[in-house]
């Protein structure tokens, strides 16, 4: 392409551009003055103005998780960098592909401590996978490219471009578009071919095999090939929290989310196996908790990840396998089709369906006895919302009340901080998610705590038409601080209430949203209806007892098979 | 625990050295010295760290900053595969001539330099592995040193091994 004259703000957009970006989400500020004059002369990126820059960061995360592609947010310096930084820790803990884009200080007054002025490239270092501080206008072209190259490919995460005044202002004669990359990053994406073989063979001869799904079978596209493998193996699939969505969760073979907070059968599933074949997860602590006697004792352990530093950090593994997760899949399953060595199953088969139905009853049956309001409203969620429809959360109770009991059907459809648990999460990926998914519901499980973080951008929400409904598990209480008081601190509620404010309804009405509060369950099915057809961005205030728990659960420092608050689970 | 020499070829930016040792401090390992030179390659540079370690932190960290852009290549150099060079200046007080011959003898027969002498101390410069390097410091310490400087290891591998 010919060298064409251009300024550095204009040099960004166009780079943004060919990189397909659609929207950004951000706030201006003095030192991107040039930047967001370039932004008004052009409609091909849709801007969102966001009311702070924390949520910028999580609308990037959420949209970039529903649709799969990049997300961008942009800053101005010092505060509005700063202010970024929980959400960019946010994303590059999950591994999600974002690319920050932040102003700076002229060039000439960097170290300075001039006005609005933070070291945001020393700052974010260690919550990106790479960042960029850029001293030249003739960079940009080369910067901007490999920050979307960074943040798309490999493991996915954070690249953050730092942009000074001056180098947004100056002009230069450039060449658009380059393709170079750096010497060092050539991720890991073919898996060997040995290991792949050896995994088959090991999965064919099990007689007791497990696939546990991870985010990974999520960010690499892999949910078909893990549901006709589980179907070729008569394998059972539990996932972690990220990999919620990886299978269908209605699915004979899924038992559902293993860990902490996990159904009881999967983590059993995980004890009794014999071959685990985990894709695309980290194993955190939350999935494998703290016994990991317990943890596929008598399992032959197989890890299929894109990071090689996630290889025997956890978890020592017997197979281990670097790469992507659907080309794995791939090559393990034209394997077994063309041996067709499966053993005998049925038995394991057998157990997976018994586990399987007790683990469905969990969710569908709202009479048992200790069934909290709590929980009874997550499942009122599953009978109203389409398998389409978009749920975002925030952390918290609410968070593992969703995982617990929400069905999860398709891929890219349960939105959650997994690794950082950020509270004031849920309802800024909502907006994402819903500018990436317009046809979807999109509805944030919220609590009250967590709403309160963030919850300014119900103005960004109104003004902007972005119809996201946020469902308030309204205790008045920090809720999972306040459980473990009860169960582990004698009752102490040291700083957990909250008070009476706000009015959540009035809040939300102030703000130009439709606002209902609901007292039953039964009554959420026309509200949350209601809520719909009004188009506008609603508020529903569920109110809940202070004392609803989320159980079962693995107590501090127990292990998978350690469970408490089981009674209300069937034995088998 | 046991040193390590985990050598890294990087890219020759600003912000690499804070990266690079970002993740020592992340994983709490303390480095023990740190040398960063240009080398063959033009644009890029040479990083030899020293680290206490158990087999597999250092396994870990390894495989963390083969993650880092900005870093072409990691190798954990193996002390009996690699040559480890140290150097060091130091300046020993010699209170009279006597002891400035013994100093200077004593010098000689470690292969030590001299690259100054004053009447009340001398300069010597030692370049060797670090074992036999701190050997002669604790010798020198007899006649009382004054300072010492240690730019820290550098190594190489040997034959078709190594960085």
């Amino acid at each position: 392409m010919s060298r064409e004259k251009l300024s550095g703000a204009e040099i960004v957009i166009e780079e943004l551009k060919d990189e397909g970006v659609e929207v950004a989400f951000g706030i201006p500020g003095g030192v991107l003055l040039d930047l967001y004059d370039v932004i008004y002369k052009q409609d091909a990126i849709r801007h969102i103005l966001m009311r702070h820059e924390q949520c910028a960061a999580h609308a990037a995360d959420g949209y970039a998780r529903v649709s799969g592609r990049t997300g961008v947010c942009i800053a101005t310096s010092g505060p509005g960098a700063t202010n970024l930084v929980t959400g960019l820790a946010n994303a590059s803990m999950d591994s999600v592909p974002v690319v920050a884009l932040t102003g700076q200080v002229v060039t000439s007054a960097i170290g300075t401590n001039a006005f609005q002025e933070a070291s945001t490239f020393t700052i974010t270092m260690p919550v990106t996978k790479h960042n960029f501080l850029v001293k030249r206008t003739e960079d940009l072209p080369k910067v901007i490219h490999n920050a979307f190259h960074i943040a798309s490919t490999g493991r996915k995460g954070v690249v953050l471009v730092d942009l000074p005044k001056d180098v947004l202002a100056d002009v230069a004669k450039v060449n658009l578009h380059p393709k170079e990359t750096f010497a060092g990053y050539k991720p890991n994406i073919k898996p060997n071919k040995v290991q792949t073989k050896k995994t088959a063979e090991t999965l064919a001869t099990a007689e007791r095999p497990l696939i546990l799904a991870g985010g990974g079978v999520i960010s690499s596209n892999a949910t078909e090939e893990l549901r006709s493998l589980a179907e070729l193996l008569g394998a059972g699939v539990v996932t972690t929290l990220m990999g919620k969505g990886a299978i269908p969760e209605d699915h004979p073979l899924c038992l559902g989310m293993a860990g902490m907070h996990g159904h009881v059968y999967a983590n059993r599933a995980i004890n009794e196996c014999d071959a685990l074949l985990a894709l695309g997860t980290r194993f955190s602590d939350r999935l494998t908790a703290w016994q990991l006697d317990q943890f596929a004792p008598d399992a032959t352990m197989i890890h299929v990840d894109i990071d090689t530093a996630e290889i025997n950090k956890n978890i020592q593994v017997d197979i281990p396998i670097v790469g992507d997760v659907k080309l794995a899949l791939d090559d393990i399953l034209k394997w077994l089709e063309k041996h067709k060595k499966l053993g005998g199953k049925s038995v394991w088969m057998q157990r997976i369906k018994e586990m399987h139905s007790a683990c469905d009853e969990c969710i569908k049956d709202v009479k048992r006895a200790g069934t909290s309001l709590s929980d009874m409203f997550v499942k009122e969620l599953n009978r109203i919302l389409d398998d389409d429809a978009v749920i975002t959360t925030e952390v918290g109770q609410c968070q593992m009340f969703a995982a617990h009991y929400y069905m999860t059907k398709r891929p890219r459809r349960f939105i959650t901080s997994g690794g950082l648990g950020t509270m004031g999460f849920g309802f800024p990926a909502a907006i994402g998610a819903q500018v990436g998914a317009p046809d979807n519901k999109v509805v944030d499980i919220a609590g009250d705590g967590s709403f309160l973080m963030t919850c300014q951008d119900l103005a960004t929400c109104v003004e902007n038409d972005i119809p996201v409904v946020v469902c308030i598990l309204d205790n008045r209480y920090l809720g999972m601080v306040r459980q473990w008081q009860e169960l582990f601190f004698d009752k102490k509620y040291s700083h957990t209430g909250l008070g009476l404010t706000p009015d959540f309804v009035k809040l939300a009405e102030a703000f130009g949203c439709y606002a209902e509060r609901v007292e039953k369950p039964e009554g959420l099915k026309d509200v949350l209806g209601n809520a719909f057809k009004s188009g506008k961005p609603a508020v529903i205030d569920l109110i809940v007892g202070k004392d609803d728990k989320i159980l079962p659960m693995i107590p501090p420092g127990g292990g998978i098979m350690g469970m408490i608050g089981t009674e209300r689970c069937k034995h088998i | 625990m046991q040193t390590h020499i985990v050598s890294l070829l990087v890219e020759d930016r600003p912000g690499v050295l804070t990266r690079m040792s970002g993740m020592f401090t992340m994983r709490g390992i303390n480095i023990t010295s740190l040398t960063v030179s240009p080398c063959e390659k033009k644009g890029l540079s040479r990083m030899t760290v020293a680290i206490k370690g158990t087999e597999s932190e250092v396994e870990k960290v390894r495989k963390q900053l083969s993650n880092l852009i900005e870093v072409v290549k990691v190798v954990d150099l193996r002390a009996a595969e690699a040559i480890i060079c140290d150097l060091c200046l130091l300046k020993v007080h010699t209170k009279d001539s006597e002891v400035r011959l013994e100093v200077m003898q004593l010098a000689q027969s470690y292969g030590a330099k001299i690259m100054d002498a004053a009447l009340d101390s001398v300069i010597l410069e030692l370049t060797e592995e670090p074992m036999k390097i701190d050997r002669f410091v604790d010798l020198m310490q007899h006649f009382g040193v004054k300072q010492l400087f240690r730019t820290g290891v550098t190594a190489i591998g040997r034959g078709a091994g190594g960085g």
